[in-house]
């Protein structure tokens, strides 16, 4: 526990590297330990990716109750899986992409047709963001502080939370999200916009949100 | 450089039906005369696009894993990966 707060504290201050490839000490010798079926070895990669997994399952879902059984699956799946991970890409990398990959398969038992997202889970009307033609001039600058914007990203519409989500927090590409979501790029960036746009309207007015998933 | 005679006008509407398809990479808009020019002359679409930029920038900040799963996350995986030894 203590290694991976350590951990988080060092890469938190390595944003770039942190980004999408974390070094983390002792990993690689967990990871070949976990491959031999040493379960100490597993629980100490559980203890250094727990939090990002967890954390990553809340933002996609925005319910508590779901990211902790999405957790819990990823890492039954990681159990599994472990012997095919070759290091071809980063731990975590495969770690959370694994991670996205049950989480959608997730989203698409529970009904949300991921194929087309423009017809299946665009918000309703009064959910879409308005064009700005003339409002008065707020300026979001300087005012948003992290707990107000999870606040907001949780109470995005699904389809706008996803590809936010994925694009501006988890710094996957467009081309990445149509795969994963079987549509357009041209989509995922339409997506991408009206969440933008939707968020800012939400953060004008800071005081109309919930708690959402944040804690 | 282009021509700013030849560069065409944009209004609010057809500036805003493009937005979609920016902050691909950054400058991007920096790049099209056209889009520079409008947001030269509105400050309502300027404070918009600043608005967007600024909120794709401190979407970074979500990045930081900040939520712990409960401990009944670790101790359900113990006794699934349990089961799944002892029916093997």
């Amino acid at each position: 526990m203590l290694q991976g707060q350590l951990m988080n504290e060092t890469t938190m201050k390595q944003p770039g590297i942190f980004r999408r490839n974390p070094p983390i000490a002792g990993e690689a010798e967990a990871i070949q330990a976990a491959q031999a079926g040493d379960e100490t070895a597993f629980a100490k990669l559980y203890t250094l990716h727990k939090r990002r997994v967890y954390t990553l399952c809340l933002r996609m879902l925005g319910n508590v109750s779901e990211a902790e059984d999405m957790t819990q699956e990823a890492f039954l799946h990681l159990f599994r899986k472990i012997g095919s991970f070759r290091g071809e890409s980063a731990f975590s990398t495969w770690l959370h992409r694994l991670t996205v990959n049950l989480v959608l398969m997730h989203l698409r038992k529970k009904g949300l047709q991921l194929v087309s997202l423009e017809e299946t889970i665009n918000p309703s009307d009064e959910d879409t963001p308005k064009r700005d033609f003339g409002s008065k001039d707020v300026r979001l600058t300087g005012s948003v502080d992290r707990v107000t914007l999870e606040r907001a990203v949780a109470e995005l519409p699904p389809g706008y939370r996803l590809v936010f989500v994925l694009h501006d927090v988890e710094g996957y590409e467009h081309n990445e999200i149509a795969t994963m979501l079987e549509c357009s790029t041209g989509n995922s960036k339409s997506q991408l916009h009206k969440a933008r746009l939707k968020l800012r309207d939400m953060l004008r007015n800071p005081e109309t949100l919930g708690e959402g998933a944040a804690r | 450089m282009s021509d700013p005679k030849n560069v065409k006008v944009l209004t609010c509407v057809e500036f805003q039906e493009q937005l979609p398809q920016m902050f691909v990479t950054e400058g991007e808009i920096d790049e099209q005369p056209e889009l520079r020019g409008h947001l030269v002359t509105c400050t309502n679409c300027s404070s918009l696009v600043r608005d967007l930029e600024y909120i794709a920038e401190q979407a970074r900040m979500l990045l930081q894993p900040t939520h712990d799963p409960s401990p009944d996350v670790w101790s359900n995986i113990q006794s699934k990966l349990g089961n799944d030894g002892k029916s093997n």
